[in-house]
């Protein structure tokens, strides 16, 4: 059952961030004879959506939930003033932590998956089409991806006990991961770059004139990333252990 | 098998930074007995029984509840499996309703009783459906009560358990506590309510600054403490320290005794040396608690003047 409390824990930012993505899909989509026109009226549909929905928008509300859903945790159930009832429960901390921590995660990938549904059939509804073996190369890209945004905000999370600043740090911390994996010198580390996974641009695997993704994904690079998640998750639960609540 | 002694530590000692707020604490409580556990605001007894559970990690020193290690974390586990607990903050989901917060609890453990929780749903009026976060602070209590008492623990440990409760349902609660030890169920309370204390214990445990200051039975405590005044005609005489006297105040021709035994022997004293008046009166452990923790409080004062003192 300690699984139904974090998902009832998550459950509100996961509903409310799928409604927003899937939202944001739709009103892309809608709009895109507009929006297109406006932009550039040579623009392809596929050109069009990878722009608006894997490379602006869509992207940057993924990250922005992903690490809202990474921000709680049992140093925010001390503030809440809930954390003497869950540790009085007859499990260890590792568990509890973990166990929110791979509901967050799940969270993580509910979002993810909304444009695969969402984009193909909105497309279909305005005459255009979005393949969905795009929309799930993508979101494979987010869960790695995601997963490290996710679980460094868990881990910081899991050192300060305030929502808000937990947030506030982990942003400009993958900012600078980011900027730092730009430097000419960690060139070879580029699959490790997140912003750059998130939307393909720029990688091996993602034509740049089609706008499409087209070679194989980088499966050990997103494998390392959700090692590195789960890592972040582990360093928060050991973290929990020796704390006085 | 539960051993006589459900709760046993030694020398157990928790300081955050330069603070000591438990002090190589000595505990030993019975089996199916309701101990109150007593003691000033920051005495430590919350520390305390946070360390009995895990959530507080000891400084140091040892301490073990049901036979079970409290510094163990398997050991810890058990400890919480066989243990009810009703914290200070009756701090509960406030995003699930009463049923489901009830269903959550029940699954983790095997020795709940649908038929009490029924019981205490209709006693207590508790409302399903509702979000525990619309109850008031009472129903949130008698809500925290209801998940420890609908099972048969072993111990129960209730932290405040009266605070923010209406006066049927702290007879309710009062009446339950005292029916728990013949069930099975010992009984450790915190209260600062000292009547209350006084109606259902068997046992008083007092701890001031971290420390055991009284670890007695109340029938002992009613059988032993007295108040012994004695007054004199001229200026009283100094007082030999006999056994059993605790506290000793002189004010003009009057003095009086706080012994924890041995009163007669103190009386007779007393008339030995020319006492006029002798009186003997029992107390209550209203007055026993304030006699013990006055003159700490007192120090108390003293020493933090001193420390503004020395600032200014």
């Amino acid at each position: 059952m300690l699984w139904y409390k974090s998902w009832r824990e998550v459950r509100n930012v996961m509903l409310a961030g799928m409604g927003a993505m899937a939202a944001a899909c739709v009103l892309i989509v809608w709009n895109e004879k507009t929006t297109r026109w406006n932009a550039d009226p040579q623009m392809s549909y596929v050109a069009y959506v990878w722009k608006s929905v894997y490379n602006s928008i869509g992207r940057d509300l993924f990250a922005m939930l992903a690490i809202i859903l990474g921000s709680g945790g049992l140093l925010q159930e001390k503030a809440r003033g809930t954390s003497g009832f869950t540790l009085s429960l007859p499990v260890s901390r590792l568990r509890i932590v973990l166990t929110r921590a791979a509901m967050g995660y799940v969270g993580v990938l509910a979002i993810a998956a909304v444009p695969v549904a969402v984009v193909p059939l909105a497309s279909r509804y305005v005459g255009e089409s979005y393949p969905v073996g795009q929309c799930a190369g993508f979101f494979f890209l987010w869960a790695g991806a995601g997963a490290v945004f996710y679980g460094l905000t868990f881990l910081v999370a899991h050192r300060i006990e305030s929502e808000p600043v937990a947030v506030l740090i982990a942003v400009p911390l993958l900012m600078l991961y980011g900027a730092v994996l730009k430097l000419p010198w960690l060139a070879r580390l580029r699959m490790f770059d997140l912003f750059s996974i998130l939307n393909g641009e720029q990688m091996p695997f993602f034509n740049e004139g089609q706008h499409r993704l087209v070679g194989p994904l980088p499966w050990l690079a997103l494998g390392i990333m959700l090692a590195i998640g789960a890592a972040f998750g582990r360093a928060a639960a050991r973290r929990m252990e020796p704390l006085d609540f | 098998m539960i051993p006589e002694r459900i709760i046993q530590t030694s020398a157990l000692t928790k300081h955050y930074g330069s603070f000591g707020a438990v002090d190589r604490l000595n505990l030993s409580v019975r089996a199916e007995r309701i101990t109150g556990f007593l003691g000033r605001n920051g005495a430590g007894k919350s520390t305390t029984i946070k360390m009995l559970l895990g959530m507080v990690h000891p400084t140091s020193g040892s301490g073990t509840v049901l036979g079970c290690r409290i510094d163990d974390r398997r050991e810890s586990i058990e400890i919480r499996r066989r243990v009810a607990y009703v914290g200070e903050e009756k701090g509960l989901y406030g995003y699930m309703t009463v049923a489901e917060l009830i269903r959550f609890t029940r699954s983790f453990y095997t020795d709940w009783q649908p038929d009490v929780e029924k019981r205490l749903l209709a006693e207590y009026r508790l409302p399903p459906g509702r979000k525990v976060k619309a109850l008031s602070k009472g129903m949130r209590t008698k809500l925290a009560l209801l998940l420890a008492l609908a099972r048969r623990p072993a111990l129960l440990i209730l932290d405040e358990p009266t605070e923010g409760l209406d006066p049927v349902s702290i007879e309710e609660l009062l009446q339950t506590l005292v029916t728990a030890p013949a069930q099975g169920t010992s009984v450790f309370f915190s209260s600062h309510q000292l009547s209350e204390v006084e109606r259902v214990a068997d046992d008083i445990l007092m701890i001031d600054r971290g420390s055991a200051v009284l670890d007695m039975s109340l029938e002992q405590i009613r059988e032993n403490y007295r108040r012994i005044c004695f007054g004199f005609s001229t200026a009283a005489p100094p007082m030999e320290s006999l056994r059993g006297v605790e506290k000793v105040r002189c004010e003009g021709r009057q003095v009086t005794i706080v012994a924890s035994s041995n009163s007669e022997a103190i009386a007779q004293m007393g008339r030995e040396r020319g006492a006029v008046d002798v009186r003997v009166l029992p107390l209550t452990l209203r007055e026993i608690f304030l006699e013990t923790v006055e003159e700490r409080n007192r120090q108390d004062q003293q020493r933090h003047r001193e420390r503004e003192d020395a600032l200014v």
